[in-house]
């Protein structure tokens, strides 16, 4: 197939339709309102529906409905709009139902600004919404990294029964590069026959399907969340995503960076190894499950004596960092917050 | 064949096809041709990627930019600034207004249409048929009749510039022509001109050209970029 040139939001959109999901719930905020202008147009030509929400909180219930009935269906929003999302997605977790959420990040917190940002990894990673649950969260660091991100998001949220989460920076959303659907990420959704509320009719079923977050015996709560950590953990085992940069170098520093931020620190350690000082990169494409094996073992080598995180928030990967590194080496921060992206300059010194 | 531009000339076109490289190149190379521009950012929809990312270039070269105010400049606010319009009552050698994407980023126009009332201007629609909805000539149609409905203006000419930004090719530039031609041949739109990355120039020959051709130095790139240098 050959290649179009395309914004992130514009492609994320279409990345869906190509996956077969054909349910598109949302409500507008920059920087990621191109995704709905797009299928606003796009939905009708295949059959599919879009409808905007009268606000994020319906938008999330309006993902859980369909979800609970059996359906592809995903959201796409930025930070702000995902905090009202949250109390939707942590009952879509509790009641283990797949869908698809897309956060273009903007600055925050607050209403912040519009420009670029990290700063809802903690959110996306630890804290989107109450109760014990997780998100399987993949984070893209190009256009065509979001589509074939998109694609395989939906098979995994049904392999799993629970939220995916697209985390891209305003960037991801706002820049054009050319894309292709690869026809190989195609997939088909799962028989969902044994939860789904699809009705008995389609089921050919005697059995009701209940769908709920409720449970108010103590011990069925307790083994609703057994159950769900016993998820988390073969995600933890099975989906770990990440890419190496220049790790077969003898480098003295380890980076490691995440979404458009990772191509900035791409093209610092090119221009740094030209003047003869080596520096090699992890880059977490999944940030749940995060890749820590690997970046334990990349910091755990003689040449390497810090390992750096560099992200466009105020320091909240280093976390996850920090407990992979285990105090083997010391862990620094760089980044920035406001909105301006750092340049290669800034992250060389 | 040199490019027959001055006076006021209104850049619009689909989202994405690429107005504002266009318009900055564009100003830049009549410029140096020795026309005195004032290019006027008029992208009231688009929150990045925005002729501001070239005011410093283009003033230095002595282009005047036309711009909400700085401290407005990250707002989500549509914001049109005064001097647009006095920009064009004083009709400088060359006005490049710089429109947003599809009919919604041409409404702004409508709010100029008296300043424009008697006034001759160029208004030009930027294809690239590599993007979304204007892979066809009937997308281009379509988004035309939706613009002049938008801006209540007449569109009056044709920009081709077909590219996959780092991925275009010569055969992409051919291709892209003979689009733009049979778009031009269609809608009676005269073909004012097409594009040319300036690292394609050598392998591009551009005597196949029945237009002029604009070279496009990036300016809009992502901040792990340079933007070519403008002269």
């Amino acid at each position: 197939m050959s290649k179009v040139l395309m914004k992130g939001n514009e492609a994320i959109g279409e990345a869906a339709i190509r996956s077969g999901c054909l349910n598109y719930f949302a409500y507008p905020i920059t920087p990621q309102s191109e995704v709905a202008e797009y299928l606003a147009r796009r939905m009708p030509e295949v059959g599919g529906v879009f409808l905007q929400g009268e606000s994020e909180v319906a938008v999330s219930y309006m993902i859980f409905g369909a979800a609970a009935a059996g359906a592809r269906v995903f959201t796409t929003s930025s930070s702000p709009g995902i905090s009202l999302m949250s109390e939707g997605i942590s009952y879509m977790a509790g009641a283990q139902c797949p869908a698809v959420f897309v956060n273009i990040m903007r600055g925050g917190p607050g209403l912040g600004g519009i420009l670029p940002s990290q700063a809802d990894y903690f959110q996306a990673t630890k804290s989107l919404g109450h109760g014990d649950f997780r998100l399987l969260v993949m984070a893209p660091a190009s256009v065509q990294e979001a589509v074939e991100m998109m694609m395989d998001a939906f098979p995994l949220a049904e392999k799993y029964r629970n939220p995916v989460m697209i985390l891209g920076d305003g960037l991801i959303g706002q820049m054009m590069e050319p894309v292709e659907f690869p026809d190989s990420k195609k997939t088909e959704p799962l028989n969902n026959d044994a939860w789904a509320t699809s009705g008995l009719d389609t089921r050919k079923s005697d059995t009701r399907n209940l769908v709920k977050s409720l449970f108010l015996d103590p011990e069925a709560l307790n083994n609703n969340n057994l159950l769900l950590k016993s998820k988390y953990e073969q995600m933890k085992r099975e989906e770990v995503r990440f890419e190496a940069y220049n790790t077969d170098s003898a480098y003295n520093v380890l980076i490691v960076s995440y979404g458009t931020m990772s191509r900035v620190c791409r093209t610092a350690i090119d221009s740094m190894k030209a003047d003869g000082i080596e520096v090699g990169m992890i880059r977490p494409q999944t940030l749940f499950p995060f890749p820590e094996d690997q970046i334990r073992a990349a910091a755990d080598v003689t040449h390497c004596s810090v390992v750096a995180s560099i992200e466009m928030s105020m320091g909240q990967m280093i976390e996850d960092i920090e407990r992979s590194v285990q105090g083997k080496k010391p862990v620094k921060w760089f980044g920035k917050c406001g909105g301006d992206v750092p340049t290669p300059e800034e992250v060389v010194a | 064949m040199k490019i027959d531009l001055d006076g006021i000339v209104i850049i619009t076109g689909n989202y994405g096809s690429g107005k504002t490289e266009v318009s900055v190149n564009l100003a830049a190379e009549r410029n140096s041709g020795g026309t005195e521009v004032r290019l006027a950012d008029l992208d009231l929809v688009n929150p990045y990627f925005r002729t501001r990312e070239a005011r410093h270039q283009l003033r230095n070269l002595g282009i005047e930019v036309i711009l909400p105010p700085e401290q407005y400049m990250t707002a989500d606010l549509p914001i049109l600034a005064p001097q647009v319009a006095g920009a064009i009552r004083e009709q400088t050698a060359m006005v490049i207004l710089d429109t947003g994407g599809d009919d919604v980023g041409a409404t702004v126009l409508a709010t100029l249409a008296d300043r424009l009332q008697g006034i001759s201007f160029k208004m030009l629609q930027v294809v690239n048929p590599f993007r979304p909805f204007t892979e066809t000539v009937e997308g281009c149609l379509k988004i035309k009749s939706e613009i002049e409905a938008a801006s209540k203006v007449e569109m009056t000419g044709i920009v081709g510039n077909a590219n996959l930004i780092d991925e275009t090719q010569a055969g992409h530039i051919y291709d892209g022509y003979e689009f733009a031609a049979e778009f031009a041949r269609q809608s009676g739109l005269k073909l004012e001109f097409v594009t040319v990355p300036e690292i394609l120039k050598a392998d591009v020959d551009t005597g196949r050209f029945a237009c002029p051709v604009l070279t496009i130095k990036r300016q809009l790139v992502p901040p792990w970029k340079q933007a070519v240098a403008l002269t």
